[in-house]
Formats: C-alpha cells, sequence, structure tokens
C-alpha cells in the first residue's frame, strides 16, 4: 500500500509539473502585456518601466526558474491588470466559484439520481426512455443557451429571479438559483447515465438477489441495499464533476455576471495577465490532480488487493 | 385439373455487404438520423436554399420602412419578428436581426460552421490521439510512460478553459477553432485507445505477426488500427456533440468565429441585449439548432456504442 | 466726550484700515518676482453650510475594475482612472463645474510669463483621511516620485541645477516649481485632468505601506474614503464629512464592474443600480421607453476612420479619392440612427467641439455628404470598377455592431472586408502603437479619442510624426507643427492648429463619422442636483466639460 500511494504521488507530481511548465509555455505565447498598456499617448519611458517591473525583461529561463520557487512557497506573482496578488485576488473570488459549483452539484445530484434509478429500475420501459432522454437533453444543451432561456423567463418575463450578480448576502439563494441551473443541468445528464448504468450492476448482483431471497420488501431493497451499493462511482463522477464546473462555469458566470474564477481567466486572458491566467489555469489542474490523486488512494484502500500489497 | 403454380417468393440476392448495409440502416435511429440528415443538407445546400444572402440585409420595402422608422427610405429594417407575428413577414420567415439579415439564411449558413468545425475538428483530434495511443500501447516503455504523462497532464485541464487560453494565442478564425478543438481532445482518444492496444498485443494474430517478421509499423497499421476503430468511432461521435459546444461557446465569448460570419454561438451572444427588448426569438433559434444538432450527434453515438460493444447490446 | 468718540473712531477706523489691508496684501502679495502670466484659473465653489451625507449612491462601470486606478502616482493614460482620482483623491487645480482649471488644494496660482517658474499656495488646513495635514511637502513628495504617464516629462524640465533640484518649498502652504527652459503646457498637464502627478498624496503613508499596499487601501484628501474592495469587482467609499469643499451629500459609494449592458440595464430597472455608463446600442431603446430611467448624452467625442499605411503606393487608400469616396460611402445619418436613436451629429472633424481650437460643424466645417453613386464614381476612376478588396475593419471595442453597420455601407458601393475583433486592451495597444501596430495598409480603423489638451493633444498624437502613435506623417503638418511650437503667440498657436485640421479633414486621411453620445443612465432613486427643477435637474451632474465622467461625486444625492 505504501509503494502505491508513493508510486501514485510522483505520477501526480509529474502531472503537476508538466501542467505548470505547458501552461508557463503557453501563456507567454498569447502575447506581449506590456504592448497592451502602450495606449495612445503612452512613452516608452513608461513603458520600459512597466517591463522592468513585472520582470518581463528577463531571460525566459530567468522567468521561470522564478516561477517555479515562487509557486513553491505558493505565491503566484502580482497581476499585471489588478496589481495585487494572484493567490489573494483568485482567494478572494474563489469561494463564490464555490457557492456556484456546489449549487450545481446539488441541483445536477437532484435531477440526475433520481432519474437514473427510475431509469434503471424500469429498464428498457418507457420510463428508461424518459431517463435516456433528460440525459441527453442535459447533453446537448450548452449551458449559456440554458441561461439565457432562464433569463428570458425568469428575469425578464415572469420577473421572479434577478438576472445578473451574487446578491449581498451568502443566502441570497434567489441569485444562485439560474446560473447553478444552467451549470447543473448539464451534469446532470451524465449523472443519469452513470445511475442508471450502475444501479443496473447493482441490481444484477448476486448480493442483491440474496437480499430479495431473504424476504427483504422490495422498497427496502431499492432504497436501502442497491441504492447504497450504487453510489460508489455516482459519487466519484460527482466529485470529478463538482471540481469542473467550478472551473468551467467561465461563461456562465459572463452571462450572470457571477464574480467567479472563470470571469478572472477571462480577464486576465484579454489584458494579456499572464499571472492572473497562470495563477487561475493551475489552480484548476492543482484542484483536479490532487482530487484524481485522493480517489487513486481511496479506491486502492477499498481494493483489498492493492491495500493488502507491500 | 386445375394447376396451382408453386408460389415461389421473388428474393433478391444481394450481394452480403449490401445487405449488411441495410441491415445497418433499418436498424438506425430515424429521428437523429433525418435531423443530421436535414441540418447537413441545409449546411451543404445553404447557397440554394437559403432565401437571402448571409451578410447583406434584405432589402426592405417602402413601407416596412416607413413602419419601422417613420421614413420611406432606409437601407435595412431590423429587429423584424417571424412570421407568426402581425410585423413578420413570410419573406423573412424567422424575422431579421439588428442588421437587418435573414435569420433563416444565416441559420443554415451556420450549420456549416458547426458542422464543419466539428467534424472536422474531432477527426484530426481523433487521427492525433489515436495514433499516439498506438504508439503508447504498442511500444511501451519510454514512449508509454512520456505519451502517458502529457496525456494526463493535458486531460487535467478542463476543455473551456483550455480552448480560451489557446484561442488567446491563435485568435478568433475558424480553422483556428479546428486547430484549437483537435489540441483540446486528442487526449481524450489516447487514453482509451491505449487500453484497447494494451489487452489487443497479447492476442494470437498480434504474437504470429511478430513472430513472422512483420515490421512495427506494418502490425500497427494492417492489425491494430483496423481493431481499435470501433471504440474510436465511439469516441468520436460521442466528442462531436462536445466539440460543437466547445465551438459554440468560444464563439459567444468572441474568441471562437469571428463576425460576419453566421456562427450559432456568435449569434446568441450577438442577441444578448435583444433580450431584454423583448425579441427572445435572436437569441433562441440559434440555440435551438445548436441542440437539435448535438442532441442528433448524441443519439447517433449512443446508438453506434451500443452497436458496437456487445457487451452494452443487451441494455 | 466727541473728542474720545472721534479717537475711538479714528482708532476703529486705522485698525479697521491696516486690517483691510493685511486682506487686502495677504492676496495681493506675489509669490514670484516679475511680470505675471494670465491664468485661467477659477475660483472653487465652497459650501456655506455643511450638510449630513445620506444614502448609498451605487455605479456601475462598464468593465472590471482595476485597484491601479487607485494609486495616482501609476496614473495610466486612459480617462478611466479620473473617475476615481475625483472619489478618493484631490488636486492641486482640476476640471470642475466652475470650468476647465479650478482651484482645489490651491487657493491661489502664479506663473511667470515665460513659464520658467510656477507658484502655488495652498488652502488653510487641509488634512488627509486619517487627519494628518497635507503640506508642500506631500506636494513636492508626489511631484519626485510620479512614475505614471509623462513623468519623464515632467521631471526632465525641472531646473535640477538648483540645489532643491528645482522644487522650492516656501513653507508649508506655498510651493513654487522652477524649470529650465519655458514650459506653456505645465498648468494643462499638471491639471488633475491630465495626468497624476498633481494628485496630491500622503507621503508618510504612502511610504509606510509601499506602492502595492497602498492599492490595497489607498489614503487620499478628496471626499470619500475609500472602505473596502473586491479586486475586479466592487469598491465602496464612505464620505469625507471634513473634505474643504463640502460634506459630500451621499453617505457610500459603491462602484461595480458589470461588463454587460443587459446586465447594467437590468440593474437600474430593478434598483440595484443608481448610474451606469456606456447604455448604447440596443439598449438605448429601452431605456428611452422606460419612464422609471433618465439618461444623459454626455458626449465624449467623434467617431472617425483612420487608415494605417495609406501613405504607401501599395496601399489602396493612397489615392485620395477612394478616401473620398469611403466618406461618401457612409450613411452617418442612418447609422447614428441605428446606434444612438439619432442623438449623435454627424460631424466633419475628428476632433469634438467643445475642445480648444477645434474646427466646429456646421459654422467651421460642412457636414460630411453622403452619395453612394458618387462614391461608386470615385472608386472607378481611382481604378476600381469593380470594387474594392480589403482586409480588415478594425472597430474600437466592443462596438463590434457598429462596425458591421460600416462594413454593410461599405459593401453597397463595392468596398468590401472583414470584421476584425479585438479585445479592449489589444485594439489600445495596437492602435497606440500608431501605424505600426496594424500589419499591411488595406486596414481601416474605427477609433475614438477625446483627449483632453485641446485640438493639439489630438493632432500631436495621431498626425505628428515623432509621436509613437502617429498614423498620419505628412510634411506640411510638420511644418506647421514646428511654428507652433516655437510659438508664444496664443493667436498664431490657435491659427496654426486650426490649418492642421483643415488639412487632415480636406485630404481625408481622417473620416469622422459622428459625434458619440457615451450615454450614461440613471434610476429613480438619483434627486435632481441641487436646487434644481425636477425632471430635467439631473443633467447639472454632467456639468463638468471634457469630462468623461460626472464628476464631482460629492455633490451627487439620492434618496435614501
Amino acid at each position: 500500500m505504501a509503494r502505491y500511494i508513493l508510486t501514485r504521488a510522483f505520477y501526480s507530481l509529474v502531472t503537476l509539473w508538466l501542467l505548470v511548465t505547458i501552461v508557463f509555455g503557453m501563456v507567454r505565447l498569447t502575447g506581449d502585456p506590456v504592448k497592451m498598456h502602450s495606449e495612445v499617448g503612452a512613452d516608452k519611458a513608461y513603458l520600459d518601466e512597466l517591463r522592468r517591473r513585472w520582470g518581463l525583461d528577463r531571460p525566459l529561463h530567468v522567468q521561470y526558474l522564478s516561477f517555479m520557487s515562487g509557486l513553491a512557497q505558493g505565491d503566484f506573482g502580482y497581476s499585471f491588470a489588478k496589481s495585487l496578488k494572484v493567490r489573494d485576488i483568485y482567494l478572494d473570488r474563489l469561494p463564490n466559484s464555490l457557492k456556484l459549483g456546489f449549487g450545481a452539484f446539488i441541483i445536477s445530484l437532484a435531477l440526475g439520481i433520481p432519474l437514473g434509478m427510475l431509469s434503471a429500475i424500469k429498464v428498457n420501459t418507457s420510463w428508461d426512455s424518459v431517463g435516456k432522454v433528460f440525459a441527453l437533453l442535459g447533453l446537448s444543451l450548452p449551458g449559456f443557451f440554458v441561461g439565457l432561456v432562464l433569463i428570458i423567463v425568469f428575469g425578464v418575463e415572469l420577473g421572479w429571479l434577478p438576472v445578473m450578480g451574487k446578491g449581498e448576502h451568502w443566502w441570497d439563494w434567489r441569485h444562485l438559483l439560474m446560473p447553478a441551473f444552467a451549470l447543473g443541468w448539464y451534469f446532470s445528464g451524465a449523472m443519469v447515465r452513470i445511475t442508471r448504468s450502475s444501479m443496473l450492476e447493482v441490481l444484477g448482483s448476486d448480493y442483491i438477489k440474496l437480499v430479495r431471497l431473504k424476504g427483504v420488501p422490495e422498497w427496502v431493497v431499492m432504497a436501502l441495499h442497491a441504492f447504497k451499493n450504487s453510489m460508489i462511482p455516482v459519487l466519484t463522477l460527482a466529485g470529478l464533476n463538482l471540481l469542473i464546473m467550478v472551473n468551467v462555469a467561465v461563461v456562465i458566470e459572463v452571462i450572470f455576471n457571477w464574480p467567479g474564477v472563470g470571469q478572472l481567466l477571462y480577464d486576465g486572458l484579454t489584458n494579456r495577465d499572464f499571472p492572473m491566467v497562470q495563477g487561475v489555469v493551475l489552480m484548476a489542474g492543482i484542484m483536479i490532480v490532487v482530487l484524481n490523486f485522493v480517489i487513486d488512494i481511496l479506491y486502492a484502500y477499498v481494493d483489498p488487493r492493492i491495500r493488502l500489497s507491500r | 385439373m386445375p394447376t396451382t403454380t408453386a408460389r415461389v417468393p421473388f428474393t433478391v440476392v444481394l450481394p452480403r455487404a449490401v445487405q449488411r448495409s441495410l441491415d445497418i440502416v433499418r436498424a438506425a435511429p430515424i429521428i437523429p438520423l433525418l435531423v443530421l440528415t436535414i441540418l447537413g443538407f441545409a449546411a451543404v445546400f445553404a447557397p440554394v436554399l437559403a432565401p437571402h444572402d448571409k451578410l447583406q440585409p434584405v432589402t426592405p420595402t417602402a413601407a416596412q420602412c416607413q413602419a419601422r422608422f417613420g421614413f420611406p427610405d432606409c437601407p435595412y429594417v431590423d429587429g423584424m419578428p417571424p412570421f407568426w407575428y402581425a410585423q413578420g413577414s413570410l419573406h423573412t420567415p424567422l424575422g431579421t436581426d439588428y442588421l437587418g439579415r435573414d435569420i433563416l439564411s444565416r441559420l443554415s449558413y451556420g450549420a456549416r460552421i458547426s458542422l464543419v468545425v466539428g467534424i472536422t475538428g474531432t477527426l484530426v483530434a481523433g487521427i492525433i490521439g489515436t495514433l499516439l495511443g498506438i504508439v503508447a500501447g504498442y511500444m511501451g516503455k519510454w514512449w508509454d510512460q512520456i505519451i502517458m504523462r502529457i496525456t494526463d497532464a493535458w486531460l487535467t485541464l478542463p476543455s473551456l478553459v483550455f480552448a480560451i487560453l489557446l484561442s488567446s494565442i491563435r485568435g478568433p478564425g475558424l480553422w483556428n477553432v479546428v486547430l484549437i478543438l483537435a489540441l483540446v481532445f486528442w487526449s481524450r482518444y489516447t487514453r482509451v485507445v491505449r487500453g484497447e492496444v494494451l489487452s489487443l498485443r497479447e492476442r494470437e494474430f498480434v504474437k504470429l505477426a511478430e513472430v513472422n517478421g512483420v515490421s512495427r509499423l506494418a502490425i500497427i497499421f494492417r492489425h491494430l488500427l483496423p481493431n481499435v476503430m470501433n471504440t474510436v468511432m465511439v469516441v468520436f461521435s460521442l466528442q462531436v456533440g462536445i466539440s460543437i459546444i466547445i465551438e459554440a461557446s468560444l464563439s459567444f465569448l468572441g474568441v471562437g468565429v469571428p463576425p460576419p460570419e453566421p456562427s450559432w454561438g456568435l449569434m446568441m451572444a450577438q442577441e444578448r441585449e435583444s433580450l431584454m427588448e423583448g425579441k427572445w426569438w435572436l437569441a433562441v433559434f440559434p440555440g435551438i439548432c445548436i441542440m437539435l444538432l448535438v442532441l442528433a450527434a448524441n443519439l447517433m453515438g449512443d446508438w453506434l456504442r451500443v452497436r458496437l460493444d456487445p457487451q452494452l447490446r443487451n441494455r | 466726550m466727541s473728542k474720545e468718540i472721534v479717537t475711538l473712531l479714528a482708532v476703529l477706523g486705522a485698525l479697521f484700515i491696516a486690517a483691510s489691508g493685511e486682506a487686502v496684501s495677504a492676496t495681493s502679495t506675489s509669490i514670484l518676482a516679475g511680470p505675471l502670466a494670465q491664468l485661467d484659473i477659477k475660483d472653487a465653489e465652497i459650501a456655506p453650510t455643511r450638510g449630513v451625507p445620506k444614502g448609498t449612491f451605487t455605479i456601475a462601470q462598464h468593465f472590471a475594475l482595476d485597484p491601479t486606478w487607485l494609486d495616482p502616482q501609476d496614473h495610466i493614460v486612459a480617462l478611466t482612472q479620473q473617475h476615481y482620482d475625483y472619489l478618493v483623491h484631490d488636486a492641486m487645480v482640476k476640471t470642475m463645474p466652475q470650468g476647465l482649471l479650478t482651484y482645489s488644494l490651491a487657493e491661489h496660482a502664479e506663473a511667470t510669463t515665460d513659464f520658467t517658474k510656477v507658484a502655488f499656495r495652498l488652502r488653510q488646513g487641509l488634512k488627509f483621511h486619517d487627519g494628518q495635514p497635507l503640506t508642500t511637502a506631500d506636494v513636492a513628495w508626489s511631484y519626485q516620485n510620479y512614475r505614471g504617464v509623462s513623468a519623464k516629462l515632467f521631471k526632465d524640465k525641472l531646473d535640477s541645477r538648483r540645489p532643491d533640484g528645482g522644487i522650492e518649498r516656501v513653507d508649508d502652504r506655498i510651493i513654487i516649481f522652477h524649470f529650465k527652459e519655458p514650459f506653456l503646457d505645465f498648468m494643462d498637464l499638471y491639471s488633475g485632468a491630465s495626468t497624476g502627478i498633481g494628485w496630491i498624496l500622503p507621503k508618510h503613508y504612502y511610504e509606510q505601506v509601499g506602492p502595492a499596499s497602498f492599492k490595497e487601501r489607498p489614503l487620499g484628501a478628496g471626499p470619500f474614503k475609500f472602505v473596502s474592495q473586491q479586486a475586479g469587482v466592487e469598491m465602496v467609499f464612505e464620505a469625507w464629512d471634513e473634505y474643504w469643499r463640502k460634506s459630500p451629500a451621499v453617505k457610500t459609494i459603491i462602484v461595480k464592474g458589470i461588463r454587460d449592458p443587459s446586465s447594467r440595464l437590468a440593474g437600474l430597472q430593478t434598483g440595484a443600480l443608481d448610474l451606469a455608463y456606456g447604455m448604447t446600442g440596443r439598449v438605448l431603446k429601452t431605456v428611452m421607453k422606460d419612464p422609471n430611467l433618465r439618461w444623459d448624452p454626455n458626449f465624449t467625442g467623434p467617431w472617425w476612420l483612420m487608415f494605417p499605411g495609406y501613405q504607401e503606393p501599395s496601399s489602396p487608400f493612397h489615392d485620395k479619392r477612394v478616401r473620398q469616396a469611403i466618406s461618401l460611402a457612409l450613411n452617418r445619418k442612418f447609422l447614428s440612427q441605428q446606434e444612438t436613436e439619432g442623438i449623435g451629429p454627424p460631424t466633419g472633424n475628428w476632433i469634438g467641439p467643445e475642445y480648444s481650437s477645434a474646427l466646429r460643424t456646421p459654422e467651421d466645417l460642412p457636414v460630411p455628404e453622403y452619395d453612394p453613386a458618387q462614391a461608386k464614381k470615385l472608386l472607378a476612376a481611382a481604378g476600381y470598377p469593380n470594387g474594392l478588396d480589403l482586409e480588415w475593419l478594425v472597430p474600437f471595442p466592443p462596438y463590434y455592431d457598429y462596425g458591421e453597420r460600416i462594413l454593410t455601407d461599405l459593401r453597397a458601393v463595392g468596398i468590401r472586408a472583414k470584421l476584425q475583433t479585438l479585445e479592449g486592451p489589444v485594439f489600445r495597444s495596437k492602435t497606440g502603437q500608431g501605424r505600426k501596430g496594424y500589419e499591411g495598409n488595406r486596414t481601416i480603423v474605427l477609433n475614438i479619442g477625446p483627449r483632453p489638451g485641446g485640438a493639439k493633444d489630438s493632432i500631436w498624437v495621431y498626425a505628428i510624426c515623432d509621436s509613437p502613435s502617429a498614423v498620419i506623417c505628412e510634411p506640411a503638418i510638420e511644418e506647421r507643427w514646428k511654428r507652433h511650437e516655437a510659438s508664444v503667440d496664443p493667436e498664431e498657436r490657435d491659427r496654426l492648429i486650426k490649418e492642421i485640421q483643415r488639412m487632415i479633414l480636406a485630404e481625408y486621411y481622417f473620416v469622422p463619422i459622428y459625434v458619440n453620445p457615451f450615454v450614461h443612465a440613471v434610476g429613480p432613486r438619483v434627486l435632481p442636483a441641487g436646487d434644481a427643477p425636477p425632471g430635467e435637474g439631473f443633467h447639472r451632474y454632467w456639468a463638468t466639460s471634457q469630462a468623461p465622467y460626472p464628476y464631482p461625486w460629492e455633490d451627487w444625492q439620492v434618496k435614501e
């Protein structure tokens, strides 16, 4: 087990390092940020000073080493466009994205799991088709389309829900509802599918047959045994999806003016704000690598072949 | 004595390949195929079928100008509603956009963009990814390690984030989007193909070929490639839908296909302000088109997956 | 008895004369020796009574907020930063409704006729938000440490041969700047409306926290104190009721960065926002129809088309007839109708009418014609009978719709091009590099750029060969510009600037379109300014000329 953990940790670190290097290179390919500030009327002295202040006059490998060493200390540098520390700005915004992601997560589970279970229980009937169609619809509608339709219907026409921003207090659920739905809808499709297939597998297993033979009432079989055992792959996928939701909510954040990290990425790219872009993309990658690592370890722990090995 | 001629049923014996193709077609899901055909038709024959130009505004009548602006002479009338509204007309059945261009025509030209980008992008990604996967699975050792580490790193980035990053390097443009899609999605193929190849490589026919001294290149192309095609096609069919959505998202954000080309995502982005005016159809119609196309592609993909993967066939 | 009264009266009279003499001499004692230049600086309007700040005022900025804007030491070129300068900081002189140059922190200024010496006297009892006094030490420090736009120019002009480096602090209230050569434009550039050097920062605080922390928590002498910010999203300010001019009428100001016009509109309609910028294009129609909202046209400057690389013989724009054809092809009235509901007037000059030495339409220049038939004839005569294929039309972001409308007009006379959508910073960077910013010579750029220095500044930036952003470089213009720079006669300077404008416009180097109304809209909570009548009274908030934003902020009033 220890060896397994170490190997996986090593692989994760290699992946992380590759990720960091790839992002570093690509971000620098996007263009010269100092030129972005060469507005009409700016003089060369001012621009040279900017270049020096941002460390862009140093050779590339020096910039890379300084970036890597900063990373090791958790420092992502100073944002070009916002002058403050990237880490501070990011951490300031992260709770907003987490709130949105979590809301979408709940919605995707609330929509996906019941439908997936229904599909599995009534497999190959018209209920099953309903489930399948719902899943497909979810995967076929881009999030921004759902968002726009929600804005039209609930925001403009009916006026029930506010169409922008995050709301003043953390308990403002009305601002959260539409963007979370728009984001969660897409992932609910995947939830339906995996719940369905996982449930089918469990329903066909010997364990369930045994429980039925013992005379346990059907609804207990479903609600307790089948449900519990089918949730492992579902929750794994859901966990991964949560992270993805937090990070790919860019378009949703733009439409609903939600101040999350997706907007930071978008702003950073348009301003050629290297440190900001690097920071956001890396944080996304790091979160996913760490989560994958944790899931690997958990699975390994559950699997006795690995747990009991050296 | 009455003679009864034995009724021999008239059968046409078709070549086997044709027979099998007909079987497939008969089993294929009708609705998605129909949708895809219609959209494909609209895309390919857009210049002929579309009632108006995709870029030029529709020339208005004096009456329309008068009704809209109060003077009879105007270059175009913008924001006309679909024909089932009072101010609409069958001349522009789905209405006109903010520049007076016919929406139906732009939607059918937009089908071209979505299909070209979606299919080509996924195709190129598939080629790159499949080859890399085969090399990684078959060659093993260092090849495998390096390619898989890079693939892992590539896969950690969420595709939209990655696509936006790449788009800021290349800038907007139709072929740039294709390139971006290829660069973002190849890794999806590599992982799956490698897994297949790992098991294929132990099979007898491969071992036999190796023993017979067939070159590795020949083994790859003659033995491995055809056998991974099923998996590749499944991934392909599922990826097409995702690619179309990514292209629409990029165009929506302004970093995909640039104006004045009628990309569906771009049309939705441009008409967001019209939503506040109550002109909902301008942003909704392109969205419906995206939904239909992706839905059809996904349904086809599902059907293919079930057909090609015997384990799933009875689910 | 009478003798005592007379003596008393005489003493009182003498005291009175002495006192008034004192008062008179206090204001008439010149700081500088020698003949003084006539400075057109208006007095500040100080409120006679101090009210109590009430209410919260929410503003929607049309792009993400940048903490750099809170630090005038790093002042950027764009006019956006002034929005925040006027909130948190104060300048020696700045543009106010009273005039383009109005006394603020300074109550008196003098300059010698050759502009080699400029002196200021600060008001009595000035403080920063933390209670520390504002003295000439801070003024000198702000000048010496300034790093923003034109920093080098200001530092180079100082007479460094002097032991004090060119900045003489007579006492805590009087300061004299000594220059090594005549600096005629000093007052224009030192004004808070142009650069950041005139915005006075607290030396003690800035040196203690450093530039990075200063941008996180700025401190100044302006009417509002900084409270908090969420980088890029929101900034909160609170009234400082010890501001010298008046106690601000609103208690809290919140500025939000909202990029999307429909979101800004929605905010206004629901009351979440009180003031929103950039309500142009299609949202303008909705704003005008909504009875709860009011709007101000807020003219900024004209739109115009530029042709980078037109001087090169290989460029299609090299032929004047092509440029003229483009001007004739634009249906300015319809463009203005579609983009601004007809509010923006077509104009013949790329410089706005309210700027100094600008030629005005229709007094000095005719409104350009719309004649597509003539345009086609000109194109044919220039060698393009079947139309002309250009590369790109690059519109000023985010006016991409506008760019498409122009493309439609051009296509009608046979000129074809594609739209190139650039993001704001990319566009500004390319345009900032002038001709070199754009590849090839078949690109048209749609630009707008009101410049606070008047017509001569617009000419200097775009039409003088030495300027980094120059698109025009013509010997005839250079010659006149040299004469302008050498002259000290304001009338001759004015005449030369107008000649240059005429040349540029007659040759169609720039093709102006219409004056842009960068519409600002206010919600129902905003009260009319001061004692103005209800209804239109709120327009008084935009009384500051050449200001892109409706400052001064301390005058705004909202319902509680």
